[in-house]
């Protein structure tokens, strides 16, 4: 019993992780349909971002936290600007945008490995080892609760959705589309920038950490659908639950453990492709 | 109010308008006329700066905004009554009408009263999500949404559309009541009689050209009035 509730509490707060790197996506699909891999390269460099701050100069946690968030905002911002925008405004498909992020993938994900070195670097916890886990799950629902009132609330977050139910008529209601575009880029860089601060203490900053985030957040988000924030924490927990049970109970060697997610992600595309929540139509 | 000079418009390869020049005054109703595909839904896209490839010269109230972008030009007080109307359906009516005034300047309280006067069906309906209304109920949405934000020129594509002949005397009778306020109106209908009894003056758009410009009172007598657009159509 007190193996099973360990085992919830450690999958809850892997889950999480993997909920914010769908949100992350999410956010970013939403409204301009965009599928923008690098997420997990924006998690590895919060996760950096971490080490040279709280690790390298020492700054209190809050403090560094808050710096490494508002530095992904601008990460966003910027990356949106220069591999997103462009390609809009010339009328380039969708998939223009898609190929031109999976470019700034790799400049990410080499110019950290050129900045830093291919070692893994120490990230401190927020709190002590025990509780950790306890945290990631509380910030985690947070910003959850945050982006959920957002999007149900104001009026702004109603304008973001009303973007991504129809943009010709949300571009008629007097909604800046480019405004939109960006702020869901700076705000996705730091669901995922959070992800990778918070998993850091974990697996340690390292050049590589950006891929597999990246695919377990795509997977919670086909799990959870893209239609609805909540989706997005729904389709986290399912995937680290089902990771972490079947590492735990089943009699497979531990590398095939990292199977069920992908497993799951097809079991999804092939028999619900639209996710557990649908949008409200 | 609006002048549009040697406008031309096209999607990708797809040149649609090709050189069009129009003139409304303040307070005018003008009528756009024209067959299936004759660009008339370009040129209301080509106004409100949602189609990508667009040239020439509109002024709006002595301002040039061919190259402004889409919430620019709501902001300088034009708004569009879609074809097919494109209410955000899982939000409530009020939630709709509340995006609508996104550009508002001014009182919302003052507007939302102004539109549930106009449309006592929305008020009535203003909790339920938008997609459960009936067609006509939706395009009374559309139109109140437009007018939240107290827009000068309203452009309303084919608002009678699919209607039951009830609902269309309905929002006609709305749209008489924003005409005799003094509010700028063009629209485009594909029914002649409905457009010409609306309107005081008419342009005939023929592939993506203006083939004909006249007074709604001189186009009524022309004799070939039933196969108008045939009679005009470019031969050969």
């Amino acid at each position: 019993m007190r193996d099973l509730l360990e085992l919830s509490v450690s999958a809850a707060a892997s889950g999480c992780i993997y909920a914010l790197v769908a949100l992350a996506y999410l956010l970013m699909i939403r409204p301009t349909g965009v599928i923008n891999f690098a997420v997990g390269e924006w998690a590895m460099v919060g996760a950096f971002g971490g080490f040279l701050l709280l690790s390298k100069y020492e700054w209190p946690y809050a403090l560094g936290m808050a710096a490494v968030l508002g530095f992904m905002l601008l990460v966003g911002w910027i990356t949106e600007r220069i591999a997103v925008r462009p390609l809009v405004e010339r009328g380039a498909p969708l998939l223009a945008a898609i190929l031109a992020l999976l470019g700034m993938l790799v400049v990410f994900r080499e110019g950290i490995s050129l900045g830093f070195g291919p070692d893994p670097h120490q990230v401190p916890e927020p709190v002590s080892f025990e509780y950790l886990k306890l945290f990631v799950i509380g910030a985690t629902l947070v910003v959850f609760a945050a982006v959920w009132l957002f999007f149900e609330r104001t009026l702004w977050g109603k304008a973001f959705e009303a973007v991504a139910l129809n943009r010709r008529a949300a571009a008629l209601m007097g909604i800046d589309l480019r405004r939109v575009t960006v702020a869901s880029f700076a705000g996705g860089a730091a669901a995922a920038g959070l992800a990778g601060l918070l998993v850091a203490p974990n697996t340690s900053a390292h050049y590589l950490m950006g891929v597999p985030l990246a695919i377990q957040g795509f997977t919670a988000l086909v799990i959870g659908g893209v239609g609805r924030v909540e989706g997005a924490l729904l389709g986290g927990l399912l995937v680290a639950f089902a990771e972490q049970l079947t590492v735990r109970y089943a009699p497979l060697p531990s590398g095939y453990a990292q199977g069920v997610p992908l497993l799951l992600l097809m079991l999804f595309l092939l028999v619900r492709p639209t996710g557990l929540l649908r949008a409200r139509a | 109010m609006l002048r549009l000079s040697e406008v031309h418009a096209s999607y990708g390869a797809a040149t649609v308008l090709h050189g069009v020049s129009i003139e409304m005054g303040a307070g005018e109703t003008v009528a756009l006329l024209g067959p299936n595909g004759a660009g008339k839904s370009t040129l209301l896209a080509a106004v409100t700066g949602t189609i990508r490839s667009r040239s020439g010269s509109i002024v709006f109230d002595g301002a040039e905004i061919v190259r402004a972008p889409a919430h620019r030009i709501v902001q300088a007080g034009v708004r569009l009554v879609p074809e097919g109307r494109l209410v955000f359906s899982p939000f409530s009516v009020e939630d709709n009408l509340r995006l609508g005034a996104l550009r508002l300047e001014g009182e919302l309280s003052e507007r939302f009263d102004y539109v549930y006067r106009l449309f006592p069906r929305l008020a009535e309906r203003k909790k339920q999500p938008a997609g459960t209304l009936s067609g006509g109920e939706q395009q009374m949405l559309a139109i109140g949404r437009a007018l939240m934000s107290r827009p000068r020129l309203l452009l309303l594509d084919e608002p009678f559309l699919g209607l039951a002949p009830l609902v269309v005397h309905q929002i006609r009778s709305a749209l008489e009541k924003l005409r005799a306020s003094g509010l700028t109106l063009l629209i485009v209908e594909q029914k002649l009689d409905i457009a010409l009894a609306f309107a005081s003056r008419a342009y005939v758009l023929i592939k993506g050209a203006v083939v004909l410009h006249d007074t709604t009172a001189d186009l009524v007598r022309r004799a070939n009035l039933a196969d108008l657009y045939l009679s005009l159509a470019p031969r050969g």
